[in-house]
């Protein structure tokens, strides 16, 4: 009788909680920071729902350096300069205009009056300063965008002086990335410092002057970003914008289509596109996204630069990226992104079976292994099995391998353990050839995975980077053609942005050097 | 039971501290670089050089180990180097969530596995048909079988959530336990309650299954074999009616061989955490370690690993302690 009672009772309180759940309105009073239920008083129009696939690494902007998680960084931060929407050019952000001295060793920022930080202190000069400082004292690896400066000066609370050591061309491209030195309030830094400038703190808070703030970081389930209601620009539609971290494609695919989320910013299966119901739609524009095929040089066969030029025979890129992108990207004309240098030299690849078989032939070993880095929507895999039938039907024996991205990053440390060809798709830091050049072509460029090394190409680059413009674009243009003869590095295919949207989203922004990132801020329902 | 008890625990000890060598050697010999993975992919060689001696990578091996165990026993777990906080933090962030995960499944697993196992062991035409559905449900990999959910209950139906642990809409409760439905319940926050109860219910099922169909079919097995006993013979002629019959006399007796198949289940079920959690975007220790291992984040894999070796060995030790309840000759062996 006492087991019957109990049962009754855990089956009332069930009922209870049941019934409770099912009549729940879905705005109730907010008491955030109390250990008790709250709903958003936001209605859910004005709420933005994003899916991530995975966390992003730390929302400070001194540390972040990836591509997932951009979003947060440029909502919450703002910069002295950035791209206007759909190009690179230039334009001011938190500084209103700008000139560098002939020399180009000085620029001076005049800057946007009446900007505040989300802990409401005021914008000037000083904030600029200290922000560029504290990103040489946290010293990760954005740092190296500030490195240059010599010295700051403020003639006046809304005039910076900036002088560098040496010319740097693309100085003001740093200051426009979307890695480059962003503003935190001074009054954060110093409240919050600890032993660690502020890091900590930074881990889970902002204190930016962007149109959101972010208020809440749970790591591997949301980031809350909310309207910050004294932000100097026009008032954003939506009130939050709430990331959600869901790392499978297909389940993202799922909320999309069933309206439990607004937008899917990138990995979408390109194979997927053709068939999405009615309620969404697909926005495709250019990035600075690469797809490259890098070649090991440092051991058997492409060691052997004969061997390398055959490759070009080998592989058909057109076709390539027509199969494995189904629409979503084109094959590349240049060594560099299109938009970055003009005039580029131009790609000699073309298909050629007698060329590529002969190639195999004048090869020490006719077995290799290709590497790629898997991607949530599969694409690097159907790129890599394109690739592995390209090469056996040239006579190549292809062990086509998954390696990790931490992997790939330590094949310099020993080239002979590196697979023979490597695939991987990057992107520049920002729209200037020399972001492009220097992590990929010199010699300890932090992409240069498989250890290229051209003495006339790290030469080259040396003089470019403190050249005029015009010399500089000349200089890099040299070191194109110097990597197309080289063949150790093939360029093949321009991957686009593709944002796949619930149907009444509209006020899309983007930018090509932001990839995967739209301004949330320009966006509203219609 | 106190002498059992003794020695499980020093197999415990030893257990952790194997599974912490493994862990530590499978660290120092793959071909990654953390400090790279830390510092991003751009980053110049020095910042990379600099932030390996910050890490201590750049020391002896021996002089690594010693302080990586120096480090352990004082609950330092080391700095996650994708997340930049103390790994503990994180896993006390994770962690209750993979536990309500798994405790949900593992309720499920019984129910499911010890009702299934006394219809197959009450044989008939029904047992058949059950058998049947049992081999080809255990044929069905998790990953299907989640998609297979969320298709229906999700997309089709629109009955349940596809992913998440909570409505993102909800500000829940942030203690005392971390375990959600259990923090929700203590605050008497029934909408919080009913999200959570209805984000749990696919990926806990979805974890259950293979568990469930295991544990019926030993038990199952395990009650056709004790139901042929000359005590249940005398049971049943006593006049004792049918239900006491199994519950007192056979399933007592026949739980022994399903309690060790709990056990055993528990640890795959623990592996296949990492998938389910990955496609309900669960924010538990299977996602965290997931995307620590894209990222060579190695204290993050370490002390996850550690974690869940700790849960194993644990549950395994519960479940010897049920054997020897229900059966008294194994407190002696």
């Amino acid at each position: 009788m006492t087991h019957r009672r109990a049962l009754l009772a855990v089956l009332a309180l069930a009922l209870v909680v049941v019934a409770a759940g099912c009549g729940a309105a879905s705005t109730t009073t907010s008491s955030a920071g109390s250990a008790t239920s709250a709903s958003s008083t936001s209605s859910a129009s004005h709420i933005l729902r994003i899916p991530y696939l995975a966390d992003m690494s730390v929302p400070d902007p001194d540390i972040f350096y990836d591509i997932e998680g951009n979003s947060v960084i440029l909502s919450a931060y703002e910069g002295l300069l950035k791209y206007a929407p759909n190009s690179d050019k230039i334009v001011g952000d938190l500084a209103t205009s700008w000139s560098e001295s002939p020399d180009r060793l000085t620029y001076t920022f005049h800057l946007r009056p009446n900007v505040h930080f989300h802990d409401g202190s005021l914008f000037t000069a000083q904030s600029v300063i200290a922000s560029f400082k504290r990103r040489l004292n946290v010293n990760q690896a954005p740092a190296y965008m500030v490195k240059p400066i010599a010295s700051m000066t403020t003639p006046n609370p809304l005039t910076l002086v900036v002088k560098l050591k040496e010319p740097v061309d693309p100085f003001l491209d740093y200051l426009a990335s979307s890695w480059g030195p962003k503003m935190i309030g001074p009054e954060a830094l110093v409240t919050h410092a600890g032993n660690n400038f502020a890091q900590t703190w930074l881990q889970t808070h902002d204190d930016g002057t962007g149109p959101y703030e972010l208020t809440e970081f749970a790591r591997g389930r949301q980031y809350v970003l909310a309207r910050f209601e004294g932000w100097w620009g026009a008032k954003p539609y939506f009130e939050k914008v709430l990331i959600k971290i869901t790392p499978d494609i297909d389940t993202q695919q799922l909320e999309l289509e069933n309206g439990s989320v607004d937008a899917i910013m990138h990995s979408f299966p390109a194979a997927n596109l053709s068939s999405l119901p009615s309620s969404v739609k697909v926005l495709k524009y250019p990035s600075y996204l690469r797809l490259l095929l890098y070649v090991n040089t440092h051991k058997p066969p492409f060691n052997n630069p004969a061997v390398r030029a055959t490759l070009r025979a080998a592989i058909d890129p057109a076709k390539l990226v027509a199969e494995a992108y189904s629409g979503t990207g084109t094959n590349s004309k240049g060594p560099f992104p299109e938009e970055l240098l003009s005039n580029q030299p131009t790609l000699p690849y073309a298909p050629n079976p007698t060329v590529a078989a002969e190639g195999v032939k004048k090869a020490s070993t006719k077995s290799i292994v290709l590497g790629f880095t898997a991607d949530e929507s599969g694409i690097q895999r159907r790129v890599g099995e394109i690739l592995q039938a390209a090469l056996e039907a040239a006579g190549w024996q292809v062990t086509v391998k998954e390696v990790q991205l931490p992997q790939v990053y330590d094949y310099i440390n020993d080239l002979s353990a590196a697979p023979d060809l490597l695939l991987q798709t990057n992107t520049p830091d920002a729209a200037n050839a020399d972001t492009w050049s220097r992590i990929l072509f010199f010699k300890e460029g932090g992409l240069n995975f498989l250890g290229f090394n051209n003495a006339r190409v790290n030469s080259l680059l040396e003089k470019s980077r403190s050249a005029s413009p015009a010399e500089s674009e000349k200089l890099e243009r040299e070191v194109g053609q110097e990597v197309v003869n080289e063949n150790g590095i093939f360029f093949l295919g321009n991957i686009d942005n593709v944002f796949v949207l619930n149907k009444e989203l509209e006020g899309v922004e983007q930018i090509p050097a932001y990839p995967w990132t739209v301004n949330y801020a320009s966006l509203k329902r219609g | 039971m106190a002498g059992l008890i003794a020695r499980r625990c020093v197999a415990l000890v030893a257990v952790l501290f194997g599974l912490a060598l493994i862990v530590f050697v499978l660290q120092a010999v793959v071909p990654e670089n953390p400090a790279r993975a830390m510092v991003g992919a751009s980053a110049p060689p020095q910042v990379v050089a600099q932030k390996a001696r910050e890490l201590g990578y750049d020391q002896p091996l021996p002089v690594r180990f010693v302080d990586y165990m120096e480090r352990v026993l004082s609950g330092n777990l080391q700095t996650s180097l994708r997340t930049r906080e103390p790994v503990l933090s994180n896993l006390e962030t994770f962690a209750p969530a993979t536990l309500e995960l798994a405790l949900a499944a593992a309720v499920i697993a019984a129910a499911i596995g010890v009702s299934l196992g006394l219809l197959l062991a009450a044989g008939g035409r029904l047992a058949r048909v059950l058998r049947t559905v049992l081999i080809g449900g255990a044929s069905v990999p998790t990953f299907l079988s989640a998609l297979l959910l969320i298709l229906l209950f999700y997309s089709t139906l629109h009955l349940l959530p596809a992913s998440g642990r909570v409505s993102d809409t909800l500000v829940v409760p942030t203690g005392p336990t971390k375990v959600l439905l259990l923090d929700a319940v203590l605050h008497g926050e029934p909408n919080v309650v009913w999200s959570v109860l209805t984000h749990l219910l696919m990926p806990a099922f979805t974890l259950a299954l293979i568990p469930a169909l295991a544990i019926a079919r030993v038990l199952a097995s395990s009650c056709e074999g004790v139901m042929r006993e000359d005590y249940v013979r005398t049971a049943r002629t006593k006049g004792l009616r049918e239900r006491t019959v199994i519950l007192r006399h056979v399933l007592r007796n026949a739980c022994g061989p399903a309690l060790t198949m709990s056990g055993l289940q528990f640890g795959l079920l623990l592996g296949g955490i990492v998938v389910v959690e990955q496609i309900f975007a669960w924010p538990g220790l299977g996602r965290y370690l997931d995307q620590s291992i894209a990222y060579a984040d190695f204290p993050a894999i370490t002390g996850t690993t550690l974690i869940l070796g700790t849960a194993y060995v644990i549950v395994n030790f519960l479940v010897d302690l049920a054997q020897a309840w229900a059966d008294p000759r194994i407190r002696t062996v």
